[in-house]
């Protein structure tokens, strides 16, 4: 009875370990023969295409798990977002107004309609999505894994896109663009280069999010080091990298020299804490010592080198956001950031937000020390 | 077969005194009247010590091959008694009372008002020094320290962030500094020199590198150098000069250093008003050299890794040029390199 049961037992298992050896062969021998068609215009069984979907819907619900969302319910957000979809999504997804280009429809499978699609899942499901891309899908990663915020942004204007008809979607992406081409201002804000213009402005009108940076009357020198250190991947951003990757040096010249010559528009500025304005004076020209933080100024002023930014007048928002991204350890190989994320991570959270007050509530800056 | 002898003997000496290294930095080569004090000190303790293992060895052979009669005394509680609790008792007394009588002058804080004071503040990983000038005032300087041979010199120790500690070997013995305290040192140099000292107390990433140098000159000279040292930095003379000033302004160098006479007003990091002057760059890492000096300022993570200042990579040549032009002009005067 006993010996039965074990060589019973013990043919099973050589069936399987058989069986198993045989399933590895066949795959081999048929991915060896290129029998299985791999073509995308075939596409897949509906048994298929059921069983994929529903192994990657509980993937990303999977992994997505424990990811803290952040407040998306801004404008600042969902338009920096709307200008990046414009030139990073809307070729494969479309937009309202733009149909899904052809050649991203062949695609297998093809990529949904996002004001149809974006609604199914969860905040975090969206952004994990965004971050991360899918295997197999065409769907890429975003492309520095440091930018988290940029992410989010996206995230912020899916949540809007599908209330949005054609001219909401023109008016938040494109921020109503006009321009006749010429020169620098024709590279700037051609649709066929990049269109810096979305979001950084041109002549008469500001930035679209007060996330993005005012580029108006910054330094020749300033402009040409960060495009060229986004379009050498030595500064993550997943939405600067590929624009200035596709400028060739005389472009990103002539866009420097069109932003250096601008000036900035004048905007509301939104309202702030005056107590908190006077705690970021005080830090930028004179710093801490005691936390061993430089005086802001000593850089930052009308004389200082190019390459350094001139901040007065800057939006707080966006250099919060900045200072936030090196406090929380950004690794960047720009030689700029070399200098200024050891200084923003001696900063606490509330001199990062006292000091972006303070410039951004200033007209100019005199050259050296205020005090 | 006497010269195989001598050459042994060197490779012998240099194998044991291979630590040593130059003597500019040796407690076995005092050069001062606390570091000889320390010496003879050392080497008393040391003759003691070789005495005391000779008895024991002694009595250890004597117990295991010497006669019984001997034996049977050495097991007598009165042998114990004796060489076990009244010789050492006796003898560590001894030493004792001779040891503070050596040092007693060190002891006496009292005889530091007629001496020269100078504060030493260990920083994270350079050496602020601030001399005090004939009328009282504070002269600030960093990462060598002047002192004039064979006068008092009065150490007031104190640390910036975390413990350090202070010890130039050929001068005098250690001594740590301690946030939030003020620790003294008395050193007096014998004769005209250079000596070198170290942060004896680990004290994060570049440690090994806070080396200091400290230089006795003649007692003449002294009193003349302070009062150069006092004096601000001069304009620089040539166009490439004034240039590389403008370069060091506006690359916000004064928001972290001072380079008194100028707007640069930075106390973060060392004063540079005379780093022409200077010995040595990255205090003591490298020679002071034009190149030695601008790698510091551009690779300065590959030079002193972990050190706090930033890489100024940003700078142009021609920006490098000028600016490593006008550092090495600031100096205080011609003789004084």
């Amino acid at each position: 009875m006993r010996i039965t049961s074990r060589s019973r037992l013990r043919r099973t298992i050589r069936f399987i370990l058989f069986s198993l050896g045989a399933v590895a062969v066949g795959a081999v021998l048929l991915a060896w023969s290129g029998l299985y068609n791999v073509a995308a215009s075939r596409g897949h069984w509906t048994v298929t295409n059921y069983f994929l979907e529903f192994g990657m819907r509980n993937s990303v619900r999977t992994h997505a798990l424990g990811i803290d969302v952040p407040q998306l319910d801004s404008d600042d957000l969902s338009t920096l977002g709307a200008a990046h979809f414009q030139s990073g999504c809307a070729f494969c997804h479309g937009a309202p107004g733009l149909p899904i280009s052809p050649i991203a429809q062949s695609m297998l499978p093809s990529p949904p309609d996002l004001s149809r699609a974006a609604p199914e899942w969860r905040d975090r499901e969206l952004f994990w999505i965004v971050k991360n891309g899918i295997k197999y899908t065409g769907m890429p990663a975003w492309v520095t894994a440091q930018r988290d915020d940029e992410v989010w942004a996206v995230v912020a204007f899916l949540r809007r896109l599908p209330a949005l008809d054609a001219a909401a979607y023109r008016d938040l992406a494109l921020g109503g663009m006009a321009a006749a081409p010429q020169s620098g201002r024709e590279i700037a804000t051609s649709g066929a280069v990049s269109a810096c213009t979305r979001c950084h402005g041109e002549n008469r009108r500001g930035t679209n999010s007060r996330l993005v940076p005012i580029l108006h009357g910054q330094p020749i020198g300033f402009l040409m080091a960060a495009l060229e250190d986004y379009a050498h991947a030595r500064r993550p951003s997943g939405i600067m990298q590929p624009l200035a990757n596709e400028l060739s040096p005389e472009n990103r010249a002539h866009v420097a020299r069109y932003y250096a010559g601008l000036t900035p528009p004048a905007e509301p500025k939104p309202p702030m804490d005056p107590k908190s304005v006077e705690r970021g004076r005080m830090l930028a020209t004179r710093g801490d010592p005691a936390a061993r933080i430089p005086a802001c100024v000593d850089c930052h002023n009308a004389s200082s080198l190019e390459v350094f930014p001139r901040l007065a007048g800057q939006h707080a928002a966006y250099m919060a956001n900045r200072l936030r991204l090196w406090r929380n350890g950004l690794t960047s190989q720009s030689s700029t950031d070399a200098i200024m994320a050891p200084i923003a991570q001696s900063l606490n959270a509330q001199q990062i937000d006292d000091v972006s007050a303070y410039f951004s509530s200033v007209d100019d800056l005199v050259s050296g020390k205020q005090n | 077969m006497m010269r195989a002898q001598s050459c042994g003997g060197i490779l012998a000496a240099s194998l044991l005194l291979g630590g040593c290294g130059r003597d500019v930095q040796s407690a076995m080569a005092p050069k001062g009247i606390q570091a000889g004090q320390i010496a003879e000190l050392a080497w008393l303790l040391f003759g003691f010590g070789t005495f005391v293992l000779a008895i024991v060895i002694a009595a250890m052979c004597l117990a295991i091959g010497g006669s019984s009669r001997t034996r049977w005394m050495l097991a007598q509680e009165n042998t114990v008694i004796a060489l076990g609790i009244a010789f050492p008792a006796v003898t560590l007394t001894l030493l004792l009372c001779y040891a503070v009588w050596l040092m007693r002058s060190d002891l006496d804080m009292a005889r530091d008002r007629n001496a020269i004071g100078i504060e030493v503040v260990g920083e994270q990983w350079w050496w602020r020094v601030t001399y005090s000038g004939p009328d009282g005032t504070q002269i600030a300087s960093a990462n060598e320290i002047r002192i004039p041979a064979g006068m008092p010199v009065a150490f007031k120790l104190k640390a910036a962030d975390v413990i350090h500690s202070f010890w130039v070997p050929s001068l005098g013995g250690k001594v740590d500094m301690i946030p939030g305290r003020t620790t003294h040192l008395r050193l007096i140099a014998e004769r005209p020199g250079i000596y070198r000292g170290q942060c004896a107390e680990y004290c994060g990433g570049p440690h090994a590198l806070m080396a200091i140098e400290v230089m006795a000159v003649p007692a003449s000279d002294y009193a003349a150098w302070l009062e150069r040292a006092a004096a601000p930095a001069a304009t620089p003379k040539s166009e490439i000069g004034l240039r590389g000033q403008s370069v060091f302004l506006a690359s916000g160098c004064g928001a972290c250093h001072v380079v008194r006479g100028t707007a640069a007003a930075g106390t973060l990091g060392p004063d540079l008003t005379h780093i022409g002057a200077r010995r040595s760059v990255g205090i003591d890492t490298m020679p002071l050299s034009r190149e030695n000096l601008l790698r510091f300022i551009t690779d300065g993570q590959h030079v002193k890794p972990g050190n706090l200042m930033p890489e100024f990579r940003i700078l142009q040549p021609h920006e490098r040029d000028a600016l490593a032009t006008y550092l090495l002009s600031l100096k205080v005067t011609e003789q004084d390199g």
